[in-house]
């Protein structure tokens, strides 16, 4: 071996492992910032951590407040939001995969989805008070919020149901088609469940986004401060993230610890969802051997 | 045309968007026989087939010239319900493709959405019978079709596509995809079902078509070059085509 070419090699060796080190650093950093993150809310919220603070409803006094009034807004606004946004994605999806075909009205709808999954969730907020509040006159209900959260989800729910779609091997379908099935049964009876996994993937990663949106709520009008939990879909509501916005814009310093507190509730809610997601799909994903 | 003839092509020419696959193909199969379509890669052997049940209309820019008769009926008319085609005449794919559900469902599923009645038990052991997989899998019928070996899975395709009582069964390289012990379960069994079933059987391997067929078609760029009794075209080919590729791969 000459020796330039020597050379070459050893300044090829020296970039690779520069670039090696760059990205574990750049991993780690990320990764500390969390937990940085994370340690310290749990540290600020952890007193205010308890029983009382889950069964309790907000107050003016920080000893005496809790989330129990927002868990319950959570929980009902989200059940609302999936209710909507589940049938409409999934049917929308399949329409686009398996009917639409490929001409202009189906590109034209392509991508206008893709971009409202880019839209920012503020402009969903403006879009639900136009529409849900004041057209509609839901007024500032759990449903204007659900039904605003959902139209937020669903080009998100949309776009991974169709990749799930696409994901089924064609040998499937064609093994039904050639039985003589109808295109609907070969839908709903083989290409649906295979799909079944990465779908309720992406449906529990959009509900644990919809679970966190603070802004879309606080334009349409949640409530901060409900002494009750709902019990109909059009009563006032507030939810976790609003909570926790309104703990933190306050003076006081005991409130924004208990932020932190209803931080560490909304966290543990979308880690588990995240979990669920990722049981889900694993557990699916075992019975398939391709 | 004769009275044993279930199916049969008259001026059949088969198209990717510009590109001609099949030209001109004048083929009669016979009932209760075994024809095999033999040829070099690319000659247009799969894509007859899957033509004979419309299975290629989900090809992008395919379409067809002449017409295929199925008991007086040419399936290429628009006034065809496709789904009634599939369901008389069956269809083994290339590569195993069982449903992602149990034994006993990969079975019982085609009869039940064409609402059929019968007894299910019955029919799935009759059809595993048939499919010579009972013995194996008698015991574990609600067990995932997708955890049986390659070769029993396309046994159990076998066994789908005899549930739906078809009056043809058409196979495209049925055991392209198998190990030799495995291809000759399958041989033998297109044996046992000559008996009661019209089978048409597209193979890349000449001496299965001579095991296998009664009748053997081969296919050379598009063209049928020679069609016959099966003894016949691989004892004494007529052609020098026909000749050169029988015995240029094993002579």
């Amino acid at each position: 071996m000459s020796l330039s070419s020597k050379k070459i090699l050893k300044k090829r060796r020296f970039i690779e492992k520069c670039f090696k080190i760059f990205s574990i650093l750049i991993t780690f950093s990320a990764v500390l910032l969390l937990i940085i993150l994370l340690t310290h809310i749990i540290r600020s919220g952890a007193q205010w951590f308890d029983w009382q603070f889950l069964t309790s409803l907000p107050s003016r006094k920080p000893s005496r407040a809790g989330i129990y009034t927002a868990i319950f807004g959570s929980l009902w606004l989200m059940m609302t939001t999936v209710a909507f946004a589940i049938p409409l994605g999934i049917g929308s999806a399949i329409f686009l995969e398996e009917y639409a075909g490929k001409n202009r009205l189906s590109r034209f709808i392509d991508v206008n989805v893709s971009n409202l999954a880019g839209v920012p969730s503020i402009v969903y907020g403006l879009l639900g008070l136009a529409i849900f509040v004041h057209y509609f006159n839901f007024g500032r209900s759990i449903l204007s919020g659900g039904l605003t959260l959902a139209l937020l989800i669903l080009p998100v729910i949309i776009i991974t149901t169709r990749g799930a779609l696409q994901s089924v091997p064609k040998s499937i379908p064609f093994a039904a088609y050639a039985l003589g099935a109808k295109k609907w049964q070969v839908i709903l009876f083989h290409t649906l469940p295979y799909a079944l996994p990465g779908i309720l993937t992406g449906i529990i990663l959009s509900i644990s986004r919809a679970i966190g949106e603070t802004a879309p709520l606080i334009i349409i009008g949640a409530a901060t401060y409900v002494a009750f939990t709902p019990e109909s879909i059009m009563d006032e509501f507030t939810a976790m993230p609003i909570q926790i916005f309104n703990w933190t814009s306050r003076p006081q310093e005991d409130f924004h610890s208990l932020s932190a507190a209803g931080i560490i509730i909304l966290l543990a809610v979308m880690f588990t969802m995240n979990s669920v997601a990722i049981y889900l799909r694993n557990k699916f994903q075992r019975t398939k051997n391709d | 045309m004769t009275d044993l003839s279930i199916m049969s092509t008259e001026n059949l020419n088969l198209y990717y968007s510009e590109f001609k696959a099949v030209k001109n193909i004048n083929i009669n199969f016979n009932k209760n026989e075994v024809t095999a379509i033999i040829g070099p890669s690319g000659c247009g052997k799969s894509t007859l087939l899957r033509t004979l049940n419309r299975m290629n209309d989900f090809v992008e820019g395919f379409h067809t010239e002449g017409k295929i008769y199925f008991q007086e009926k040419n399936i290429l008319s628009k006034k065809i319900d496709v789904a009634d085609l599939r369901k008389r005449v069956g269809m083994v794919f290339q590569r195993p493709n069982p449903f992602l559900k149990n034994i006993a469902k990969n079975i019982t599923w085609g009869p039940s959405i064409h609402g059929r009645d019968f007894d299910q038990s019955e029919l799935v052991e009759s059809c595993l019978r048939k499919a010579g997989l009972w013995d194996e899998v008698k015991d574990r019928l609600n067990n995932m079709a997708t955890d049986l070996s390659g070769g029993q899975q396309q046994r159990l395709c076998i066994a789908r596509a005899i549930a739906m009582q078809p009056e043809i069964i058409l196979m495209d390289e049925p055991c392209s995809a198998l190990d030799p012990r495995s291809t000759a379960r399958i041989e033998d069994l297109i044996g046992e079902l000559r008996k009661d079933y019209t089978i048409v059987i597209v193979t890349h391997n000449m001496q299965q078509a001579a095991r296998v067929s009664d009748k053997t078609a081969f296919f050379y760029e598009g063209e049928l070059i020679e069609f016959g009794e099966t003894k016949d075209i691989f004892t004494k080919p007529t052609k020098k085509q026909t000749e050169d590729y029988i015995t240029g791969r094993f002579g």
